[in-house]
């Protein structure tokens, strides 16, 4: 009677380690990742849910894997709504400068633009040094030079090229590259954005406000669905705990028997010159002090 | 009180609402129930009624009762439609996601306009302006995408979520009643 080798019981679900957990939670379907979700993230978030709420049953690991994937749809949409206020901002930013960028500021990207057009218009003339003549053409017609200007014009436009576009285009591309190296905050990028701002009278606020009207309806769509996850995930939150209560009694009485079963009594190894019956007698009236009971509770 | 001549006229009307009568408008209406198979029953799917048995059994365990079973089975039901609706809400976001060439239709809309502006105002072999010509070759593009696609795909995923509460609600008062069954067998084998 003394080997109560309760460690041959069956184990109940509510002892299986969180790795086993997050492989047993798989059997409720994939996990509801879409492109370029990480999986590992997803696979952590399982692991901390099932240590916080500790499912005991099916039925609590049914609910354990609906709040995980609930919870990760809430950070999908926040991300999403975050992205869609960033991407308003940025594209509200953009337009502003392709207004009101000097063009001091892309003056140098016009004429090496410029320069790699003209390159590949004079390769087709016999002439040596093609790229050190274009780049002193793009660079004169740069800076205004009026001869240059004439001649570029007539190269641009016997190849069916309008010098005006070409300036558009670099515009475009400057302000994009602005507006990266603002979200990037590069100070460079910070210092020209605000004084382009200041001179206008207006702050980046104002953009936020001006772009805001425009997305509003999907950020609205995005919050809406925050709203149900978080209001489904709350639900299944409550009926974890309201089981706990129904069945309290049950799931203690379950505990109970789980944290017996991590407990292994081990017989007294006799003493020298003792009878081994005789330990046996003495651990059943437990008046032997050599008896060792080594238990581990468990770490759930 | 509604007069004779107004029921009658009443039932006249009634008689001439009696849906589409094109062979085209009858054909789209008979397709209404089978767009996304979510108003079909799980238990009438073999492949779902195996998953329903397999985790019916996994919930009541393997000695359970006939009626503790049956009760199993009410909650693997609800779970097994829940998973259904889910997966497929999932689909069309993933399918449209991974779809390289996704362009929304209000976005086909407005290039159209662009382009038809552009060639009247500069006529139709001036080149179209940097801004214009790089709109026309844009892609959505990451978060931008997703915002589209759940801007597009709205009354398809509002509807998803119909089923979607309807699962969760028989879910939640199935579980609920398969806990009272447990909880009144448990006191009776304690009273045992």
């Amino acid at each position: 009677m003394a080997s109560k080798r309760s460690r041959s019981k069956p184990k109940t679900k509510s002892m299986t380690s969180a790795p086993a957990r997050v492989q047993r939670l798989a059997f409720f379907g994939p996990p509801p990742l879409l492109e370029g979700e990480d999986a590992a993230l997803y696979d952590d978030l399982v692991g901390r849910m099932c240590a916080a709420v500790k499912p005991v049953d099916i039925i609590d690991e049914l609910y354990v894997a609906g709040v995980v994937s609930l919870e990760w749809e809430i950070m999908r949409w926040r991300r999403l709504k975050f992205s869609v206020l960033q991407a308003s901002v940025h594209d509200a930013l953009e337009g502003f400068l392709n207004k009101r960028l000097d063009y001091q500021a892309y003056a140098e990207d016009f004429a090496e633009a410029l320069a790699e057009i003209l390159v590949e218009i004079l390769q087709e003339s016999p002439q040596k040094d093609l790229a050190e003549e274009a780049k002193e053409l793009a660079h004169q017609y740069a800076r205004s030079q009026p001869d240059a200007v004439k001649r570029v014009r007539l190269r641009l436009r016997a190849a069916g090229l309008d010098a005006d576009q070409i300036l558009d285009r670099v515009k475009a591309q400057r302000a994009e590259g602005l507006v990266q190296e603002y979200a990037r905050r590069e100070p460079e990028a910070i210092r020209l954005v605000d004084e382009l701002l200041a001179s206008s009278g207006r702050t980046i606020h104002d953009l936020v406000l001006e772009a805001l009207p425009r997305d509003l309806d999907e950020i609205e769509r995005i919050d809406r669905l925050i709203s149900i996850a978080e209001t489904r995930r709350n639900i299944s939150l409550r009926e974890i705990d309201r089981r706990r209560t129904v069945l309290g009694e049950a799931l203690r009485r379950n505990l109970q028997e789980v944290e017996e079963g991590e407990f292994e009594v081990i017989e007294p190894t006799p003493a020298e010159g003792q009878n081994p019956v005789q330990a046996r007698r003495e651990l059943r009236t437990g008046r032997s002090e050599r008896t060792e009971i080594r238990g581990r509770r468990s770490s759930h | 009180m509604a007069s004779t001549r107004k029921i009658k006229a009443n039932r006249a009307n009634a008689r001439a609402s009696t849906g589409p009568k094109t062979a085209q408008g009858r054909a789209r209406t008979a397709r209404n129930a089978l767009r996304h198979g979510l108003s079909v029953s799980v238990s009438s799917d073999p492949v779902f009624s195996e998953e329903v048995d397999a985790l019916a059994r996994e919930i009541a365990g393997p000695d359970a009762k006939a009626e503790v079973l049956e009760l199993a089975r009410r909650v693997a039901e609800a779970e097994i439609d829940l998973r259904r609706v889910r997966y497929a809400r999932h689909q069309l976001l993933n399918s449209a996601l991974s779809d390289p060439y996704y362009e929304s239709e209000a976005r086909v809309r407005e290039k159209d306009a662009l382009v038809y502006r552009c060639m009247r105002v500069d006529g139709p072999f001036t080149p179209m302006p940097y801004h214009v010509v790089e709109f026309l070759d844009s892609k959505p593009e990451g978060p931008v995408k997703l915002a589209m696609i759940l801007s597009d795909k709205a009354r398809q995923l509002l509807a998803m979520d119909r089923y979607e509460r309807r699962a969760l609600s028989r879910r939640k008062f199935s579980i609920r009643a398969y806990d009272l069954s447990c909880k009144e067998l448990n006191d009776l084998s304690k009273v045992d």
